[in-house]
């Protein structure tokens, strides 16, 4: 959804990066020659074992379990947790209930009346028309025996995520533009926060569950929390990309006329920047309705609720239809702040601006209209008569289709196990520790500098320190073997394979879409609908298909990465020069020819970044095959939630950042240093 | 964009705040009155069943508002610590936490036990059973360990356990049993049930977790296999040495210390609450698989079971009896 406006800035920033690339080939020399002595060194030394020493231990669990005895026990006697985190918890929850009750006050009239006006004054009478079929929908798709928590009427949900993500949003935006100017201009702020915000994005939400529990109980502020670490980083990376890219040009002229620092930022660069902030935000509202399940498992209500316990229950058609209204609530919410900042840059139609006395005239008319629907009809929530169950259909059609696939899909997922991935698991598995560093290091270096390899050599190391003391017994009664570095390379195998096929699926479907207008048409919602569908609603009918493993949980990082494989591809098709396509044509080439020999070549660098992409987004929803029996650090990240293993957790949840770390610069495809000086 | 639009976008996000902190004020010292009762929902349909029959009785009886909330085990002990959870109906084993918030800070009180005794066990089809009756007990599972091969455990037997939060020793057993399987977590309950399904429309053979009570044992038929014999000892051992059967679990209910002085009346009800195994499958097979809404499903058990739930409410009648965990469950 996002994703196609917002990649170029970013694409072009990559690609400048890339023209400062070293000589190709001198790359390699140095690192292998000092990497190949350091192995023989290792073999002589360790001898070839397989995986990493289960004796070197850091003992990372038991730090985080004892952080979490002292927070449990002092809860209430620290100022800071009692005082400074209750009290803010406590702002989170009435402001959410604030809004809640004032949704429910405006009465559904009301809502559906304001929604479609906004949609209809910052974009078109279609967007219009889109946000009503969306915002009925609410009213009209009902779960009719209640759904597992006795909700009927999906309104009411409906609005209270409406709510949570109203205050998340306000949340980030209050947090991330600030903190995105600063990094702008000051190079220090950058270079603090530039970590934070990669932890932040590849830690799993599954990890740093608990530990907002710990801090702020179960309920909506814990779920606004985890929201908010979840979906701030894309804003406070647009801002500053927004506020960095205004042309040198411009602030030299600016500061020709004697304006002062902050009078160039407030009136010259924010400005030009509103249209990268508009798209972070626009990042900020689709990455907090993909966590809406998540933000459930924490006590948060909403639309969360009958999604989990759906899943829960095993009521595949109720957890469809709630899923399915996540979704059309992310389509609702993405065409309107679309609209918002194609007008905030101009760059969408533009209607003619209403005058100050009309805008005055449409919202007395919607407050009028409010007052008499709530006082005047005693309107409320949508009417429950005016709805349908869907649920039957839907679980039918499962059934339908399961019975129908099972033949096929069996088959297929014992040889992706049997022939795929258990091959490349035990391969991985066998290669000793030092290799994985060396081969890591070597690229790395060769890559983006001796520093970044020497960065990715210690996160390889640390990975493997991450492990729990054979015999630890976590915090629980539970015995649990935690091993970070076999655990890690079981993930491992299962990304790689996502990876692989989302690039063999996606990589074709994005040149199909740049090259024939109406198969980009047909894709477009299908990749909207595969972004922001809940993974928790298809999991339970892909076990079905596709049985407990390896199969179904890299299925769900499959399905989540793949749009940005598709749209990545053809946003970098797009980007090769008409002048260059043209002078392509001139010579005679074929259209073929043009697309093999002209522009997939020079889109070379956009695909390596749809690489990038499409591996972090991986990584993201990786965690979720721990719930359908694929192993790993998922399972590792999700026994850590389920039990309240908050070491477990945690130190599950460092080895997933860690891993994301390393095949984030091992797929980044030039220089840091030649950006911002040190990997 | 001008100077002057950021300036008015300043005081609409300045007058924003200020609204929303007063508002916030507004609300909390606005309320008053019951408090609403929280009842923790765990994964399982049992857990649901409890609850849907609390809401009812405490909602039309005793007059508070009831909310149900889907959380985990674990967390909700936290979560009742702190005031956010009002009860958990049904508790299995947790000698941990049960030593950390009832004999150790006393945020939590035992209400006494449910009535179900819980069995865990290790378990297979029946069909698989009458054709293969060597699994009565783990001896057979050593021998047989072919049959569960599946492209996940390959080349070992597959043991497939369901959701991570549950009470498990599988992974130990299999190792200090000698046997050549390897455990495999679907994940969720849900997950492993429709595995389940999956196998046994096939008649395939497929070795699992499973517990009672549960409903689904009203639709599937499913064999127990008997593990060595749960003794003291063994329940002494550390949880990776456990070579033995499940003990035994007489399921309990906690509530938040708190709520006796909140909500008298529902303390006491819950203190009382108790039924038996069957009560429990029928109002979760109407649940789950007659697809009753929660309401009509408890008024059809409480319709048709009056003086039990008169038990429940009246206060000359006696709260369950207190019996805390065994140590390591």
């Amino acid at each position: 959804m996002s994703a196609p406006t917002a990649t170029p800035l970013y694409l072009a920033d990559a690609v400048r990066r890339l023209d400062h690339r070293l000589g190709a080939h001198m790359r390699w020399a140095a690192p292998i020659a000092i990497a190949v002595p350091l192995c023989i060194l290792a073999a002589a030394l360790e001898g070839i074992h397989s995986g990493f020493p289960s004796n070197w231990v850091l003992g990372v669990p038991r730090w985080f379990d004892d952080l979490d005895n002292w927070v449990t026990n002092n809860d209430e006697s620290s100022f800071f947790l009692h005082s400074v985190v209750g009290g803010f918890g406590n702002l989170l929850n009435s402001a959410t209930n604030d809004v809640v009750h004032f949704l429910h006050w405006l009465t559904w009239v009301g809502v559906l009346a304001i929604a479609v006006t906004v949609a209809w004054l910052v974009g078109s009478w279609r967007t219009a028309l889109f946000s009503a079929l969306m915002i009925s929908s609410f009213g009209v798709l009902q779960i009719p025996n209640g759904g597992a928590n006795g909700i009927s009427q999906m309104w009411p949900s409906a609005m209270t995520t409406l709510a949570l993500m109203a205050v998340a949003i306000a949340l980030s935006t209050i947090v991330g533009i600030p903190l995105g100017v600063a990094s702008a201009v000051w190079p220090a702020v950058h270079k603090t926060l530039r970590p934070v915000l990669d932890l932040m994005q590849v830690l799993p939400a599954f990890a740093y569950l608990v530990p907002i529990v710990v801090l702020f109980s179960i309920g909506n502020p814990a779920g606004i929390v985890a929201t908010f670490i979840y979906a701030v980083p894309p804003l406070v990376r647009y801002t500053e990309l927004g506020i960095r890219s205004v042309p040198k040009d411009v602030i030299e002229a600016a500061d020709s006329f004697g304006s002062t620092r902050r009078q160039i930022l407030r009136n010259v660069q924010l400005p030009l920047a509103t249209q990268a902030i508009m798209l972070g935000l626009n990042q900020v509202i689709m990455m907090a309705l993909s966590i809406v399940v998540i933000a459930s498992l924490v006590g948060a209500g909403g639309l969360g609720d009958p999604v989990l316990a759906a899943l829960q229950t095993e009521q595949n058609g109720e957890g469809l239809i709630a899923g399915v209204l996540i979704v059309f609530m992310a389509m609702w919410l993405d065409r309107t702040s679309a609209a918002l900042g194609a007008r905030a840059s101009r760059t969408g139609p533009t209607r003619r601006k209403l005058t100050r006395t009309e805008l005055v005239g449409v919202w007395g008319g919607l407050a009028a209209l409010v007052l008499v629907c709530r006082y005047g009809f005693g309107l409320g929530d949508w009417p429950a008569g005016w709805g349908f169950s869907l649920v039957d259909q839907a679980t039918n059609a499962l059934n339908w289709l399961t019975d129908r696939l099972i033949g096929v899909t069996t088959p297929i997922s014992s040889f992706l196990t049997l022939h795929l991935l258990n091959p490349l698991q035990r391969y991985l598995y066998d290669v000793p520790w030092w290799l994985v560093a060396a081969i890591v290091g070597t690229v790395g270096w060769a890559r983006g500098g001796w520093r970044r390899g020497l960065l990715l050599v210690g996160c390889v190391v640390l990975l493997g320190l991450m492990q729990a003391p054979i015999g630890y017994t976590f915090q629980g009664t539970v015995s649990y073997n935690f091993s970070a570095w076999a655990d890690a390379m079981q993930t491992l195998s299962l990304i790689l394979v996502a990876l692989a096929l989302d690039l063999i699926i996606g990589i074709p479907l994005g040149i199909a879409a740049y090259r024939w207008r109406p198969v980009d048409h047909v894709l477009r919602p299908i990749l909207d609908t595969l972004q922001t569908l809940p993974a928790f609603v298809y999991l339970i009918p892909m076990v079905a298909l596709f049985g407990v493993g390896n199969v179904t949980g890299m299925c769900a990082s499959l399905i989540y990465a793949l749009p940005a494989a598709v749209r990545a591809t053809t946003l970098g098709l797009r980007a090769v020069q008409r002048d260059v396509i043209e002078a392509g044509h001139a010579f005679g080439s074929t259209r073929w020819q043009l697309l093999f020999k002209v522009e997939l070549p020079i889109a070379r660098p956009y695909l390596m970044l749809a690489v990038n992409q499409t591996i972090l987004l991986v990584m993201a929803e990786v965690v979720v095959a721990g719930l359908v029996g694929a192993g790993g650090l998922g399972l590792d990240v999700v026994t850590g939630f389920s039990r309240s293993e908050v070491g477990l957790g945690a130190a599950a949840g460092l080895a997933m950042v860690l891993m994301g770390i390393v095949l984030d610069r091992l797929s980044q495809s030039s220089p840091e240093r030649t950006q911002h000086g040190g990997a | 964009m001008n100077k002057r639009r950021w300036i008015r976008l300043a005081i609409v996000l300045a007058v924003a705040a200020v609204a929303a902190i007063v508002a916030a004020f507004a609300s909390t010292s606005a309320h008053a009155g019951k408090p609403t009762i929280v009842l923790a929902t765990n994964s399982w349909e049992g857990s649901l069943a409890n609850n849907v029959v609390a809401q009812y009785v405490i909602e039309k009886d005793l007059g508070y508002n009831v909310n149900l909330l889907t959380i985990d085990e674990d967390p909700a002990w936290p979560a009742m610590s702190q005031g956010k959870v009002s009860a958990v109906l049904e508790e299995w084993g947790h000698s941990n936490l049960y030593a950390q918030y009832i004999k150790g800070n006393h945020k939590v009180v035992d209400a006494g036990l449910e009535g179900p005794d819980g069995n865990i066990g290790w378990y297979v089809p029946t069909y698989l059973m009458k054709s293969h009756p060597e699994l009565k007990t783990w001896k057979g599972v050593k021998q047989d360990w072919k049959l569960f091969v599946t492209p996940q455990s390959s080349p070992k037997g597959q043991f497939l356990d369901g959701s991570p939060s549950y009470v498990t020793n599988d992974t130990a057993l299999v190792t200090n049993l000698g046997l050549n399987l390897k455990t495999v977590f679907a994940g969720t309950e849900a997950a492993q049930l429709t595995e389940i399904e999956q196998d046994y429309k096939a008649k395939k053979p497929v070795l699992f977790y499973w517990y009672t009570p549960q409903f689904q044992n009203a639709i599937y038929k499913f064999s127990q296999v008997a593990l060595p014999p749960w003794t003291t000892t063994c329940a002494k051992l550390k949880p990776a040495q456990i070579n033995c059967a499940y003990p035994p679990y007489h399921l309990y209910k906690v509530m938040d210390a708190n709520l006796a002085s909140e909500a008298p009346t529902v303390a006491s009800f819950i203190r009382r609450f108790n039924w038996t195994s069957d009560d429990q499958n029928t109002v979760a097979y109407n649940l789950a698989v007659k697809h009753m809404s929660n309401s009509a499903a408890a008024a059809a058990f409480v319709n048709s079971h009056k003086a039990l739930v008169q038990s429940w409410i009246s206060s000359s009648s006696k709260p369950t009896k207190i019996e805390p965990p065994a140590a390591g469950t």
